[in-house]
């Protein structure tokens, strides 16, 4: 096989599992290297824990910008999520149920309201979701009048903090939605219609794709994947807070575009945006150990999510 | 006894803020009645002082009642909804005070200043403002004063002079006061980590400095981060800095949600507690209450950034309207709360985000917390 040849054959099977990997391994080595504390499993186990609420909001994020479209209403999903979930739990085992299908179902109906606003009225995404998520921000403002009640229930935390066999619940949980969204999105009719919907929603409709209908459960899905992040957050943490939701604002769509997809849709896939989590997760905890200021952590941030993004497409050859 | 030195004492008896004044009202009004008349009762916290600094200023008077406004920077917290509570009730029971309005400046640096705006045109005669920035809302409260409206910031410093009074707390001083708690708690020797609010923000900045002054030599400090006051961001940071830190002292922080997160996070882990400083979050006195008996080291020096130093504001605003002398600045130094006297401040019954040194009956509490 020429150079060129295996080359190639490099590319397209970086292009099935995600250069990100790569970038996920090298960070780690060089994070380690600086600071060998990143080299103990008690750490990896740590930052596989933390990715998972970034991980799992990341993969409704994906599905969305597969479609060609953008969620910023996730981050304002997470935050009335939390409110929601403490404030119907209180505190109390038996109320779990009830806070998970409250939660469900306003996911549910939120992903609706945007997948309808963006399909029916023609309201572009990233216009609809951010006003979505403004939307989300004040309704938990009114409902809480700014101060916020209630608590998780100490049976529910355990998805959020507990260990099986050593890993975190919350990563488990993260894997096993990972694994669903994989087998729905590369092996089923849904999942080419997905792609076609992002790749090219005209030609899509006339090889009779319901792109309409592809878009709202784009939304749907995505809505439901924060709120699951959001609740495993809220397990986590235990209290409520308003400010919850703001940091995945982006850093989901950070995830997944340093995963490899294209915000213009029909490029990208569940697996490199597990990575993505992971490696943006992986920067945050490097930042944190090492001892630079914030300002530094934001730039070295900002520089190093570019640079792989650069690398990526060089390496895998999308030329985007 | 001179004039002067009556006046020193009743200044300082006024000043002495009782949580006990505060709670028994009627018990309250006698004392103060005994005291000379001009003292009202709305003390949250024992031992709290509310000292004078700066020359004693004047405004234009007008004919009461007055019409007040309060431009919050924004209100997507507890402390805040405290703190607008509290300026609430005090205006119900100022007869001086006809109509009290809050407009929410939803975070936002130029909807603050267009809300400012705003007040002036609709001609209030006292604005009372926490700033989203101090410099950006200087130049507005400079066009209100000049306009004859008395201006009244408190709890974040406003640049320059041109408003006509404030009431704050020091961060530098507070912050000093907790890192010497903590740098004692430790004996004054020992590895801490630091976690602050949002980047970049002046209150932490300042408050860390002092911290900083304050530690003895032994005090070794491994890190310091910005933990956006969410008790989930310290959380997801402390487990880092476990990761990296075999040995973890004590935590210096200027904000107990995060001081929880912290903890919580050495829960997790499965490390001894240690002592901790931070403010009058309820969430942090019951964690200590529910851990300090499995883990002797742990250990709390809290100070309140009262959520009703507003009403302060709002009593030297009317002050002034009436034509009377006010402070230019007043400074409230929180006392501490530790494990001697937290039982005294813990709100088991309430939720997490209750800031427990605050002037706020507990039917009030319950109806602002839905509790």
């Amino acid at each position: 096989m020429s150079a060129a040849g295996s080359l190639e054959a490099l590319g397209r099977a970086l292009r099935a599992l995600g250069a990100v990997w790569i970038a996920v391994t090298l960070l780690y080595i060089v994070s380690g290297l600086v600071s060998p504390s990143m080299f103990q499993l008690g750490q990896v186990v740590n930052i596989l824990q933390v990715a998972a609420f970034l991980g799992v909001v990341a993969l409704g994020q994906v599905i969305v910008i597969l479609t060609g479209g953008i969620d910023l209403s996730q981050a304002g999903t997470i935050t009335l999520t939390n409110i929601v979930a403490t404030s119907v739990m209180m505190g109390q085992p038996e109320n779990i149920a009830a806070a998970l299908l409250i939660c469900l179902a306003l996911a549910v109906a939120v992903g609706l309201l945007n997948g309808i606003l963006v399909v029916v009225i023609g309201i572009t995404p990233l216009v609809t979701t951010l006003g979505m998520n403004s939307i989300l921000f004040g309704a938990a403002l009114v409902y809480t009048g700014g101060a916020p009640r209630g608590e998780a229930a100490e049976a529910f935390e355990v998805i959020g903090t507990g260990r099986f066999f050593g890993i975190p619940a919350p990563t488990l949980i993260w894997l096993a939605l990972a694994a669903a969204l994989f087998v729905l999105t590369r092996r089923t009719v849904f999942g080419r219609w997905l792609y076609a919907t992002g790749a090219n929603p005209v030609a899509a409709r006339l090889m009779g794709v319901p792109v309409e209908r592809m878009t709202v459960a784009a939304f749907v899905l995505s809505g439901v994947m924060a709120a699951i992040g959001g609740l495993l957050l809220t397990a986590y943490v235990g209290s409520p807070s308003l400010g919850i939701g703001n940091q995945f604002l982006l850093t989901s769509v950070a995830a997944v575009v340093v995963g490899g997809a294209a915000l213009t849709g029909g490029l990208g896939g569940i697996l490199p945006t597990v990575g993505g989590a992971i490696f943006i997760t992986e920067l945050n905890s490097f930042t944190n150990i090492v001892q630079v200021t914030t300002g530094t952590q934001f730039v070295l941030q900002g520089a190093i999510i570019i640079l792989s993004v650069i690398a990526y497409r060089r390496l895998s050859g999308t030329g985007r | 006894m001179s004039d002067t030195k009556r006046e020193e004492t009743e200044m300082t008896t006024r000043n002495r803020l009782t949580r006990r004044r505060f709670m028994t009202t009627t018990a309250g009004a006698a004392t103060v009645a005994g005291l000379g008349g001009l003292i009202r009762p709305a003390m949250a916290q024992e031992g709290a002082q509310l000292t004078p600094v700066g020359e004693m200023v004047t405004a234009t008077a007008k004919e009461g009642p007055y019409r007040i406004a309060f431009s919050n920077g924004f209100s997507g917290n507890s402390w805040r909804a405290m703190a607008v509570a509290a300026l609430e009730a005090e205006a119900a029971a100022t007869p001086e005070i006809a109509e009290f309005v809050t407009v929410d400046g939803q975070g936002d640096i130029n909807k603050q200043v267009n809300d400012i705006e705003t007040l002036i045109n609709q001609q209030f005669d006292a604005i009372l403002v926490i700033a989203n920035s101090g410099s950006a809302v200087a130049p507005i409260l400079r066009e209100a004063t000049r306009e004859g409206i008395v201006t009244a910031p408190f709890n974040l410093p406003v640049d320059g002079t041109d408003w006509s009074t404030y009431v704050g707390t020091d961060p530098s001083k507070k912050g000093g006061s907790l890192g010497a708690w903590l740098s004692d708690a430790l004996g004054g020797t020992g590895k801490i980590v630091a976690l602050g609010g949002l980047p970049g923000n002046s209150y932490t900045a300042a408050g860390w400095e002092g911290a900083q002054a304050a530690f003895a030599d032994g005090i070794e400090v491994l890190a310091f981060r910005d933990a956006y006051w969410e008790e989930d961001r310290a959380k997801v940071i402390m487990a880092d800095l476990i990761a990296a830190y075999p040995e973890i002292d004590g935590i210096w922080c200027d904000g107990a949600q995060v001081g929880a997160g912290a903890i919580k996070a050495l829960l997790d882990a499965g490390r001894p507690l240690v002592p901790v400083t931070g403010d009058d979050y309820n969430g942090m006195l019951k964690l200590f209450d529910a851990e300090r008996a499995n883990h002797p080291g742990f250990d709390i020096g809290l100070m309140s950034e009262p959520t009703w130093q507003g009403i302060f504001a709002m009593r030297a605003a009317v002050s002034l309207l009436k034509g009377e002398e006010v402070p230019k600045q007043q400074i409230l130094e929180p006392q501490l709360i530790t494990a001697d006297n937290y039982r005294d401040y813990i709100r088991p019954d309430l939720p997490d985000g209750v800031f427990t040194d605050t002037s706020l009956t507990d039917a009030q509490l319950r109806e602002i917390f839905g509790a």
